[in-house]
């Protein structure tokens, strides 16, 4: 197997982020009842016209632009004729001859460029839902702006394609162009895959891959590909041009229609639109649009903040994380501790309260002060941590909780001693055990003062008296 | 009653407005002539029991008007006279009909055509043949044919075609009255149920150039649902009606009176000529060289267009659906059941023509010969104002003549493709009769967007000449039985 290289070419359909449809003036929302986001456009219905949706070539061309595509100054649009339900036409409006991007590529994180052959646009098809005895259509999803982004077949691994695939989906939503939604089908992968011996030049034969719905689907299918072109080479036997279906329950892949079933789509330019001119001003402000891509922002979490690994993953696929954590930077300087609160306990609470990134109402700023507060000991961290869960759905004034709860840290002795010394009184098994060695004694002691001063002991303070009164005790 | 089958429309808009007919006189009347003569010509598939509501005002006013079947009518069926869309109706209304309701027309009924508007003759519609007014041995020409038959026979007083590659022109040249096509984007394809859909433009049948500038008035003008519309100011088109012509050039392209023209129609061009010699317009003899070309290009470029336009009658949304077990069977059985012999073979020619392998051969060399078509009439228009042709081979042919020989029935349209091809705007009008009394007609085209020059030469014409008062002698069918 290790004489093989191994050459795949993916194939994404995106769904850009458009509020009509490209073709249409119809909504495209994704759950919506179904048929109800259509019209006589989108249903294909007789007489009817498309009319382009300016919007659907602005976001196309920032996506473009931030695959490092070359733009064709004149955009016009081919029909792709096939017959199938789904598609009510009974051709798809696409770009064949000019793609609107091409000759672009993505950078992975390996140092590896792999380049893109062609960004099209084009309009989605529908939905089939199949039943028993019965299909039903949902022309929903029809004429939902698609943009086809296709790579170069230089994909060496299934490992490399996965890689490609999470940064490609992360430029996406970092320039909020799509949702990239697998489960709701606004990112879809295809694979084209071959293996040759290694140092030849000839690529072998492509089988092309359908119906992974997961990143790790298309991993698998690619790995169960891999392995299956091997061994078909490895007995002498040839790969035959064809398209499979990858089975996720039987984890593999199946021929859906050979070579000679392949469709002639009879391109031809669609007549009833017009050849737009892309005006410079749109890419111009496209550019603009394009802030920091997840390569960039890995190199500078990297190095400004020291955040590596796992917690660099974090950051990288949530963009609005990584926002408020720099927001919260602002005001707070010490970044480690900002970084293990954002992934502790503000994620903690953010998951237990099950807020969407809209709901959370806590500036980065009150943030800022919470995690600050609890650094200069003027909280202990279970009310850090229960000012943080007041607020982060409110944005109510911090040091006005506080005060309200009462849950400024007592690290006065004073203001301890009469719970410390209920403590003690109260727990003759701890005590003893504790004076017997048994160090981690202790820490339920802290707990019970922590307990009596409802929370608001400085814990270390605690300890300290604790500690020294026991000593002092038992002397 | 007033004499209302004297009148054009403009004139009963007018007896309307002042109140000497009322809009439900004149829908009655013109229903109760469909009640009489239509069983003897076929020229209505449906004539409403209730119109669209309409409303506003216009010079036309209250004046019925016919559509052909391929234009939608919002709550009425469209079916194109094909049995593929057999109980299908229409959702929307066109953006002409729009248009018409908001002049205040009365939709008055659906007109028969060549299914798709696929022919030269209205025999291929799923509804039986048109017959022609004058002679009811006769086509009525196609695909309008319903409509230029109605408008003949003084059914209605007007009528919407459509034209692809002369399907207004040809049928209003073989029934005697004005059919006009105007410039490729003037009138928006929004509801027009597409043929070719480069090639496809609405236009309005007439007995004459007024009612032809005044329904021009009402359906040209841009539409944001149609992106091939022209986006240009509105032309009032009866500012040219009975103006002089004096200092005009009309070009005679040597290519259109050559061999295949009917003596009788080439004499009858020749008055055409002196009339407006007399006039005032000088003459010049031009050559539009790839002519000879133009058949072949159209029926490749058409076809090809209508391959996949006509791909979504599949059966599974609207029309006719025939039993099945599975989903080929489904799309084969209810194409099958539901397109003609003309739609199945333009269908195989269009697919053909686009299939890979022979693209470049067929599709892409017929757009090449298309823009050289283009360029002969951009040069002959540096030199003349307007070109004068036939616009029909001959006057109307006998039922059967050509239906079972296809490519002579496309050589039917020889004189009128170009234009389509072209995108220019052009006129099909009377000039005269053979001697078995068929109509003969003349066709002048103009440079794009120039549909006013259309409009004076045309009414100027009229002015001086009476062919298009004449009527059809459909009583003599009613007495004989």
């Amino acid at each position: 197997m290790n004489s093989y290289e191994t050459v795949i070419g993916l194939e994404v359909h995106t769904q850009l982020k458009t509020e009509s449809k490209i073709f249409c003036s119809c909504p495209t929302t994704f759950d919506s009842p179904p048929n109800t986001n259509i019209c006589p456009v989108c249903c294909g219905y007789p007489g009817v016209l498309p009319v382009f949706n300016q919007k659907a070539l602005e976001l196309a061309i920032r996506v473009s632009l931030a695959l490092n595509c070359q733009i064709n100054p004149n955009v016009y649009f081919e029909r792709k004729n096939y017959f199938y339900p789904d598609l009510p036409k009974n051709f798809q409006i696409s770009q064949y001859k000019m793609p609107l991007g091409h000759s672009g590529y993505l950078k992975l994180a390996s140092g590896k460029t792999i380049r893109i052959n062609r960004v099209h646009l084009e309009e989605d098809a529908g939905k089939l839902i199949h039943r028993e005895d019965c299909s039903l259509i949902d022309f929903n999803r029809t004429g939902t702006p698609l943009l086809e982004i296709v790579s170069e077949p230089e994909i060496n691994s299934p490992e490399e394609a996965f890689d490609y695939l999470r940064y490609l989906k992360l430029t996406l939503i970092y320039i909020q162009a799509s949702d990239c939604d697998m489960e709701r089908g606004s990112l879809r992968c295809d694979a084209n895959i071959s293996l040759r011996k290694k140092g030849d030049k000839i690529l072998g034969t492509k089988v092309e891959l359908k119906n992974m719905n997961t990143f790790k689907g298309v991993k698998a299918a690619l790995e169960h590909e891999v392995r299956r072109q091997a061994k078909v080479l490895q007995s002498s036997g040839t790969i035959s041009q064809e398209t499979r279906l990858w089975d996720a329950g039987s984890s593999k892949t199946v021929v859906m229609r050979t070579k000679e079933q392949a469709h002639d789509y009879r391109y031809f330019p669609e007549p009833d639109l017009l050849d737009v001119a892309v005006p410079g001003a749109i890419i111009c402000s496209e550019k603009t649009k394009i802030k920091e891509l997840p390569l960039e922002k890995e190199e500078r979490f990297k190095k400004n903040y020291g955040i590596v690994d796992k917690e660099l993953e974090v950051f990288i696929s949530n963009v609005w994380l990584a926002d408020f954590l720099e927001e919260a930077l602002k005001f707070y300087h010490q970044s480690r501790e900002l970084v293990n609160w954002v992934l502790g306990p503000f994620l903690e609470q953010v998951n237990l309260l099950k807020l969407d990134p809209p709901q959370v109402k806590i500036s980065a700023e009150s943030f800022a002060k919470i995690v600050k507060y609890f650094s200069e000991g003027k909280m202990n961290n279970l009310a850090a941590k229960k000012i943080l869960s007041l607020t982060i759905a409110t944005n109510d004034d911090i040091d006005e909780v506080i005060r309200k709860e009462k849950l400024i840290q007592v690290s006065d002795e004073n203001g301890l001693i009469a719970f410390v010394d209920e403590a003690i009184k109260e727990n003759p098994k701890a005590i003893s055990e504790y004076l017997e060695g048994k160090h981690q004694a202790i820490q339920f002691l802290v707990g019970q003062v922590m307990r009596k001063s409802k929370g608001k002991a400085n814990p270390k303070v605690a300890r300290d008296m604790l500690e020294k009164n026991i000593k002092e005790a038992g002397r | 009653m007033l004499d209302v089958i004297n009148l054009s429309g403009a004139e009963i808009a007018e007896k309307i407005s002042s109140k000497a007919l009322t809009k439900e006189e004149t829908a009655s009347f013109f229903k109760k002539r469909i009640e009489q003569f239509d069983q003897l010509l076929n020229c209505f598939v449906d004539v409403f029991e209730e119109y669209p509501k309409s409303c506003g005002d216009s010079p036309l006013s209250g004046v019925p008007i016919a559509i052909k079947d391929n234009i939608c009518i919002k709550g009425k069926p469209a079916t194109c006279s094909s049995k593929i869309l057999s109980g299908h109706k229409a959702v929307y209304d066109a953006t002409v009909i729009t248009r018409l309701k908001q002049a205040g027309l009365l939709i008055l009924a659906r007109t028969n055509m060549d299914e798709f508007a696929f022919g030269s003759s209205t025999e291929t519609s799923c509804y039986g043949p048109t017959r022609n007014p004058w002679d009811r041995s006769r086509v009525a020409g196609g695909s309008s044919g319903g409509s230029a038959a109605a408008v003949a026979a003084r059914l209605v007083p007007f009528a919407l075609g459509s034209d692809t590659g002369g399907s207004i022109r040809q049928p209003s040249s073989l029934c005697g009255v004005v059919g006009f096509k105007p410039t490729y984007g003037r009138v928006s394809r929004y509801g027009l149920i597409a043929f070719g859909s480069s090639l496809d433009q609405i236009g309005p049948i007439t007995l004459n150039f007024e009612d032809c500038a005044y329904l021009l008035n009402i359906i040209c003008g841009s539409d944001p649902k149609d992106c091939t519309s022209l986006i240009t100011e509105n032309i009032d088109y009866a500012k040219s009606l009975h103006q002089e012509c004096k200092g005009l050039t009309i070009g005679l392209p040597k290519e259109y009176f050559g061999q295949g023209l009917d003596s009788q129609v080439k004499d009858s061009l020749e008055e055409v000529r002196s009339l407006f010699q007399r006039k005032g317009v000088s003459f010049k003899d031009i050559s539009l060289p790839h002519t000879e070309y133009a058949v072949a290009t159209y029926y490749i470029i058409g076809s090809s267009e209508a391959s996949s336009n006509l791909q979504r009658f599949d059966g599974i949304r609207y029309g006719l659906r025939s039993g099945c077990s599975d989903l080929k069977e489904l799309y084969f059985k209810s194409r099958q059941a539901g397109l003609g012999d003309e739609a199945k073979r333009r269908i195989f020619l269009g697919t053909y023509s686009l299939s890979s392998g022979y693209y470049d051969a067929y599709y892409l060399k017929a757009l090449k010969v298309r823009r050289l078509i283009n360029d002969d009439f951009q040069k002959a228009f540096k030199e003349v104002d307007a070109i004068l042709t036939p616009t029909a081979p001959t006057a109307a042919f006998k039922l059967g003549e050509k239906i079972q020989d296809p490519l002579s029935m496309y050589l039917s349209d020889i004189y009128t493709i170009s234009a389509n091809l072209a995108g220019l705007p052009a006129v099909s009008f009377p000039c005269g009769f053979t001697k078995e009394d068929l109509p003969i007609g003349a066709q002048l085209i103009a440079k794009s967007c120039d549909e006013s020059t259309l409009i004076k030469l045309g009414s100027l014409y009229q002015d001086n000449t009476d062919f298009h008062k004449k009527m059809p002698p459909l009583e003599k069918y009613i007495k004989n039985g």
